[in-house]
Formats: C-alpha cells, structure tokens, sequence
C-alpha cells in the first residue's frame, strides 16, 4: 500500500515537473549577466524590477557574476553546454570575440527600422556619437551602451595644498613635480606615498591612445583585421619609463596587478594624495571622501606632455548589453525592450548617479541639468532605492562627475581613440601590462623585453586570427 | 598519393621498442632466474614495440615526419619512452606471475558469497553502474578530450581547430617562462608540504594533550580547511596588503615599518606559502589527531617506564607509527600543491609580482580558461599529470618500504 502511494506520488511529481514550463508559458523568462556585486548591481536589480512592473509578460533576472573577464568565461563555456543568459555585459576587450564568435544578435538587426519595442522608444540618435561608433560593427550599431566610463585623476585637496601645489596636476610631469613637492609630507608620516592606482592593462591602452599611437597594427585592427602587435613604439617606452620613475623615487604604491581595491582604499582613507581610477568609482570614492572628510577634486586622466600632439582624446572604456543569438523573435524583443528601458533618458541619467558611468544620452545630461522636485534620480546606497536627486543641476552640485563627459566629449576621435580590436585583447592585457610592471619594478633592457613580448603577442594573434578569421 | 617522408621512420621507432623490450625481459630473465629466456625475448620484443608505438602511432608518427622541428623529435622520443615505461612494467609483471604459476590478477579481500550466483556478475554491475557512468561521462571522456584537444591548436567558439602534432608539448620545451613555472610550482609545493605537515603534527600533538576545551580548539583548527582556496587568498588578500592590509597597519603601528607582502620578492613567494599552509593544515590536524589517537598507550607508558625521554617516545613510537598517515598526507599535500593553490594565487597576487607566483597549474588556468587557448593549457596539464603521477609512484616506491602498517 505504502509503496503503491510512493509511486503515485512520484508520478505526480513528473507529470507536474514537465507540465510547469507550459503552465507558466505566458510568462517569458530572462536572465542578464552583470560584472557587478556591490551597488551598482543593486541599481540593476531595481530597474530591472520596474521593468518587470511595467510588463506582466516579461521576467528579467539579474545575475551577478564576479568580473568582466570571468563574464566572458562563464558565457564562452556556457556555450559549450547550454547554459548562457538571453542577455550578457560584455566589456570593451572582448569586442573582437564577441563579433567573431558569432554568438549574438545585434541591435539593429533585432529592432529592423522600427521605432519602438514593446512600447519603448529606440531613439537612436540621442545616444551620444562618441558612445555609438565605439560598438558599431561593419556599420550595424552591435550591442546597447550601459555603462560607458573613462579614466579620471582623484586629488585629495587638502594634502595637495598642504605641499603648496595651488593647481591640479594635469600631465605626467606635474605628477612628478607634485609627488616631489608633497616628499615632505610622505617623510613627516602624514602620507605613505604621494600616489596609488590599480596597475591596470586599462591605462596602457588609453596612455597609448592619448599619444596617437596604435596597440596593433591596420590602424588598431580598425581598418582591417590585426594581425600584428605594435609595441615597439615611443609611446608604449615613455609609459614604462614614466612608471619607473614614479616607482623608484618612491612616489608610488604599487599594490598587484589588477587590484582594484587596495590603491582605493588608500586613498579613501587619505594615506595618498593622487589616484587614477575608472570614473566609474566617483561615486564610491566621493562617498568615502567624505567620510574620510577631505575635499575630492578631479581632472582629466593625466597625459605625457611630451608626445608630439599633446593630448588626442581617450578610449571609451566599459561595457554594453548584448543579446544572445538564436532566441525566438518574442524573447529577443523582450530582451530589446529591457535594455531600450534600461538606458533610457531617465535611467541613463539615475546610473551615472548611482556610480559616474557617464550617461549615454544626450536627453540625460540636459535632465541632469534641469531637475525638478520629485524627480528620483539619486541612488541611495544604504536604503538600495532612488531618491530625489535635492540640486536644480547636479553637475553644478556634484562637477567631479562632469569630468569623465568632458574628457569625452573633448577627445578627438580617430582610430587611436577609438581603441584597439582584436580577438587576443583578454589574452593580451596581462603580458603588456606584466611588461610595463617588470620594467617597473626591477628595470631591465626595455627593447629586449619589448621584442620578445611584441613577437610572442603577435604569434598568439595569428594563430587566433587562424582558428577565427575568414579565410 | 604524396609519400610522407620520415626524420625516423615508424620502423625504426617500433623495432628500437621490441629491442629495448627484448633486453629489458633479457635482463629480468637473468637477474630472476625464472621462466624461459625465449618466452622472455618474445614477449619483451612485443611489449616494447606496444610501448614505442601506443602513443606516437595515434598521431600517425607525424612527430617523426619531415618538416618536424628537432623539439617535436625529441617529444616523439619522449612519448616512446613512456609507452616503453608502461608496457613493459606491466608485461613484465604479468609474465612474471604467469612464469611463477600465479593468478594474473591477486585476490582481493572479497566477502565469500557477496555478488555469486547466475546472476551475480548482473546484480554488481547494475549496483555499479550509476557511479561508473558518472566516471566514464565526467572523468574519462574528459580526460580522452584533454588528450585529444592538446595535440590540436584550438579555442573555445572558434569555427575551426587545427591538428599541430605535439607541437604545444614541443613549445614547452625551450619555453624558458614555462620551466620557471615548474621550478617555481616544485619550490613552492615543497615549502607548502613541509611547513604545513610538520605544523600539524605539532598542532595534532599538543591537541592531544589533556586539556580543557580540545574539542572546541580541535574545531577551530579544522574549519580553514572547509574553506575554498579562493576565499582564502581574499582573506590573506584583506590581512596583507601594503597599505590597506591589517598585518601592515599591526606592524607600523607596533615598529613603524610595513612589509610589501604581496608585491615584492620573495615576500609574495611566502605570502602564497603561508596562506596555502592555513588552508590545508586542518586536513593534516585531523588526519594526524585520528592517528595520535590509533597509538596505543600502553605501549608509550611502558618506554616512559624503561627510561625512553620524550623525544625518544615521539621518534622511536610516535612518529613511525603515525608512518601511514605521514604517508598518506604527502600524496594528498603533492596535489593540493601542485593542483589546488591556483586559485589562491589568483585573487592573492594574480601570479605577481613579475610572474615570481606564477606556479604551472596557474598557468593552465590562465592559458586555458582566462586566454580559451584550450590547445596549449590542455598540453601543460597533461605536463602536470604526468609529473604528479610520477612523483606519486616516486612516493608509493619509496614511502612503502619506510611505511609500517600492521598490528601493534
């Protein structure tokens, strides 16, 4: 008797379990993958919710995974088995491979000239210029800008004027001549050092755009595919010997390649008094300037004032939405209206809030400098909700966060500015990032070790663009 | 047709295997004095040319082939060498057993009347299955793709791979960055072992003293143990970074100097050392308490009676009894070592600084999972599997003959 009801009941199991899916057919789910944990996913996690508000049919879950590049991992073996979300961020160094792979559907496809999906306005041309050309793809706009950010300087005021510097450092040679003037204060015990960063692959790539130069060759894999590495170049030697420089005097914290969090900490906590980060860390820095209590100023990434045409412009850095391939046509809208809604004018404008991504419309920085009461814009981080943003004009408020669009908007766009493309670029960073930190850190034969990391980059590049590439 | 033309021909290759093989079973024949010499030389010579040609005729000799570099050549001879090391290690202890009269295969301790009957083979294989299944499908066929995939140039979403012979074993070889990895992953693994085996037997010995709370120190001791490498390289990340690291700030405030832990050499090297030590110690605490615990005591009461000190209780008793358990954390600290403590390394010092913790299963990470350059890290774990897997059998050689078991 027992036994006949167990199976029964296990029978009942099944034939619920495979009814469930048709049972909950009207609902269409889909899942996005984020390279965020702290606020910044709860922002996305929250639009996300007012998204699913706004639609009965529609399921949007959010996925936090560890980092970009683990993002990338996780999709590329997720292909393998079957296991990818319908939407994925993917950051600027796996734009190569994500065109390559063939793994996507892009934008402009899915949309087809309509004006509108499932009620939300596409509106392409409002999305800043600079923003667009960046993820257009043989002319087709590829994926949906998100979070868009540029590397900025942090300044800790008080210490700056304490060693007598009146004006923000701009180049690499007022960071010098401020790290020396700001020695007495490093020996007195007041600082530790005059300035951290995180050692980031990131800053070569933009220090090498700033001079005009090239990271591979067909004009940055942008005229052509690239199919060679362009290390040995002036530009590339002037930033590991501006490094060494920084490093042997002492001037600078070195805390680990990629480490993010270390070299912010320190400044936060007021023990530096230069830091280059993403300006996607102003919020989180202002707030922990703040807490620290010292007055947080920011300027432009700092550039080699040496280099024939001064400063060019800088790389777009950050990342978009992309929308997985071979979905049906109702899913792929779905997933079209989530990300149309996710940056739109007053979404846009609310995440730059919430972290110093710059907006990606045109429509969000006029609405960042017209605000009205109850316009609830401002992320909160301790109560995770928007809140009125109090100012008429938050960059009038808050101009540390202007900084990140002017840079942008300022740079000039060419195709050392509009960074590199190769399918090797995750691959890559490591090796002319390791270059510049061995350099660095013990010196060395700088050719040398150019020529050999050159020639072995170069090799990895071809046999990628063997296995890729049409033939 | 095109004829391949040879550097060494699979000729050569096979009859340098049957005569390797033929002197080898010469030899044994010789030093035993067992069976008959011809048997010998004709199952030696069979053997050998199994050996030379079971891993480089798969390949269709193509390390052999002209065109080949000297590197794919000396691979070649290498594979052979393998095949040769297998084969005739098996042959010759099969034909030995077959010579002496015994069963090719020694009886287990099986339970009489356990799985008998007409339907017994039936009824243990369908007991089996499902474990054998889930080895086949996540074990085997795994590694047989691992096989495959490291003589190919091959990434993960590229519309097409290219067969490259043994030239991502080849490459390795003059590969001076990749040595250092293996000397470094060898440096490391030995300072591991050694501090983490010789700390637990200390921490075990003094948890087996009578005092108050050992319980509840016993699981505090463990618990590291429960944790992920990866958490405890953040953990060690929190503790010892420069200037936001807690040891730092103890440190400056105690004598005003700071340590670059994680950015300097050989700071780094011990840095991963120690927090790998930390995560594994608590396997060695427990395994090293159960085996203080197996020692009988009578017999430490009856050396302490005739006068032994108590070092000479702990040499002479203690420790060659623990013998197995030593034994045993050895083979199992060798792989936590050489496999576990990359993903330490990544969130503690991303192999820095200048690659000085880079370790050889580091890189299989990196070259396989963060680059998807699955052909060439394929190619360096089956690299790292067979160095574990000889300093395994190193160990079982070398170790049995000191290891005492038995009843005491």
């Amino acid at each position: 008797m027992f036994r006949g009801f167990t199976l029964i009941l296990l029978l009942l199991t099944v034939v619920l379990g495979a009814l469930a899916p048709t049972l909950a057919q009207d609902v269409i789910e889909l899942e996005a993958w984020v390279a965020f944990s702290d606020h910044r996913y709860d922002w996305a996690v929250d639009t996300a919710d007012r998204f699913n508000a706004l639609h009965d049919d529609i399921n949007i879950t959010m996925v936090s995974v560890v980092d970009y590049d683990t993002i990338v991992n996780n999709y590329t073996l997720g292909r393998e088995d079957g296991t990818y979300p319908e939407i994925v961020q993917l950051f600027d160094a796996a734009l190569q491979f994500a065109v390559d792979s063939d793994w996507f559907s892009y934008a402009e496809e899915i949309i087809a000239g309509r004006d509108e999906v499932l009620g939300h306005p596409v509106d392409f041309d409002d999305i800043i210029p600079v923003i667009s050309n960046y993820y257009t793809v043989d002319g087709v706009w590829a994926s949906v800008a998100w979070n868009t950010s540029t590397p900025i300087m942090y300044y800790n005021v008080e210490l700056l004027e304490q060693a007598g510097i009146m004006e923000l450092p701009l180049t690499w040679a007022d960071i010098l001549d401020a790290c020396a003037a700001l020695q007495p204060l490093v020996d007195d015990g007041t600082i530790s050092a005059c300035a951290s960063w995180p050692f980031s692959g990131w800053f070569i790539e933009q220090w090498l755009a700033q001079q005009n130069e090239y990271m591979v060759n067909n004009e940055n894999g942008r005229a052509g595919r690239a199919t060679e590495f362009n290390l040995d170049t002036d530009a590339y030697r002037a930033i590991a010997e501006f490094y060494r420089e920084l490093y042997t005097n002492g001037y600078f914290i070195f805390e680990g390649q990629d480490q993010w969090g270390p070299p912010t900490q320190t400044f936060n906590s007021g023990k530096v008094a230069i830091m280059m980060s993403s300006s996607a860390a102003a919020r989180a820095i202002s707030e922990g300037a703040a807490a620290t209590g010292f007055t947080l100023e920011t300027t432009g990434m700092a550039y080699n004032q040496d280099a024939p045409g001064g400063w060019l412009g800088n790389i777009l850095g950050g990342a978009t939405m992309w929308i997985s391939n071979g979905l049906s046509p109702e899913v792929e809208d779905a997933a079209m209206a989530f990300l149309l809604f996710f940056s739109n004018t007053e979404n846009s404008a609310s995440w730059h809030t919430a972290s110093g991504y710059v907006p990606v419309r045109n429509s969000s920085i006029e609405l960042l400098k017209n605000l009205e009461p109850g316009n609830e814009l401002l992320w909160d981080i301790p109560s995770g909700a928007r809140v009125d943003i109090e100012a008429a004009d938050w960059y009038a408020a808050f101009p540390n966060f202007l900084t990140a669009s002017t840079q942008l908007g300022n740079s000039t766009v060419n195709n050392a500015t509009r960074g590199s493309t190769y399918g090797t670029f995750q691959q890559s960073r490591p090796y002319y990032n390791g270059l510049v930190e061995a350099y660095m850190l013990n010196g060395g034969d700088l050719d040398a070790m150019i020529a050999e990391t050159n020639a072995e980059l170069t090799e990895l590049l071809q046999e990628y663009n063997f296995l890729f590439a049409d033939e | 047709m095109e004829e391949i033309v040879y550097i060494v021909h699979p000729i050569v290759v096979t009859l340098v295997g049957a005569a390797l093989g033929a002197v080898y079973f010469a030899f044994l024949r010789w030093q035993t004095q067992v069976g008959s010499l011809n048997a010998s030389l004709v199952v030696g010579a069979i053997a050998g040319a199994i050996g030379a040609t079971m891993l480089t005729a798969p390949l269709g000799y193509c390390m052999f082939q002209d065109g080949q570099s000297d590197e794919d050549v000396i691979v070649g001879w290498i594979m052979v060498t393998l095949g040769l090391l297998l084969t005739l290690n098996i042959g010759s202890v099969i034909l030995w057993r077959y010579f002496r009269g015994q069963r090719l295969l020694p009886r287990g301790d099986t339970t009489p009347g356990a799985f008998r009957g007409r339907f017994g083979f039936v009824y243990a294989m369908a007991v089996l299955s499902p474990t054998i299944l889930v080895l086949i499908y996540f074990v085997y066929l795994p590694m047989l793709d691992t096989l495959r995939f490291s003589t190919f140039l091959a990434r993960f979403g590229a519309p097409r791979t290219r067969f490259i012979c043994v030239s991502n074993f080849s490459r390795m070889l003059g590969d001076l960055d990749y040595h250092s990895n293996l000397f470094l992953s060898f440096a490391l693994s030995f300072g591991i072992i050694i501090i983490a085996m010789s700390l637990a037997l200390l921490i075990a010995s003094m948890l087996n003293q009578p005092i108050r709370g050992a319980n509840i120190y016993r699981t505090l001791l463990i618990w590291p143990y429960a944790i992920s490498p990866i958490v405890a390289g953040s953990i060690f990340g929190l503790l010892l970074g420069t200037e936001s690291g807690i040891v730092n700030r103890v440190l400056d405030l105690a004598f005003g100097v700071k340590v670059p832990w994680l950015v300097t050499v050989p700071a780094a090297q011990v840095s991963v050392v120690l927090a790998s030590v930390w995560n594994v110690i608590g396997f060695n605490i427990l395994f090293y308490t159960a085996g203080l615990q197996t020692i009988p005591k009578d017999l430490l009461e009856s050396a302490s009676i005739d006068g032994a000190s108590a070092w000479q209780r702990f040499a002479r008793i203690t420790f060659p009894l623990l013998s197995p358990f030593t034994f045993f954390l050895i083979v199992t600290n060798t792989i936590y070592a050489f496999f576990d403590t990359f993903g330490l390394i990544f969130v503690l010092t991303r192999g820095g600084p200048t690659e000085s913790t880079f370790t050889a299963m580091y890189r299989v990470y990196v070259t396989g999972i963060l680059a998807s350059d699955i052909g060439k890290s394929t190619a360096q774990s089956l690299i790292l599997f067979l160095i574990v897997v000889g300093i395994t059998i190193f160990q079982f050689r070398v170790g049995q003959r000191r290891v005492q078991y038995g009843n005491y």
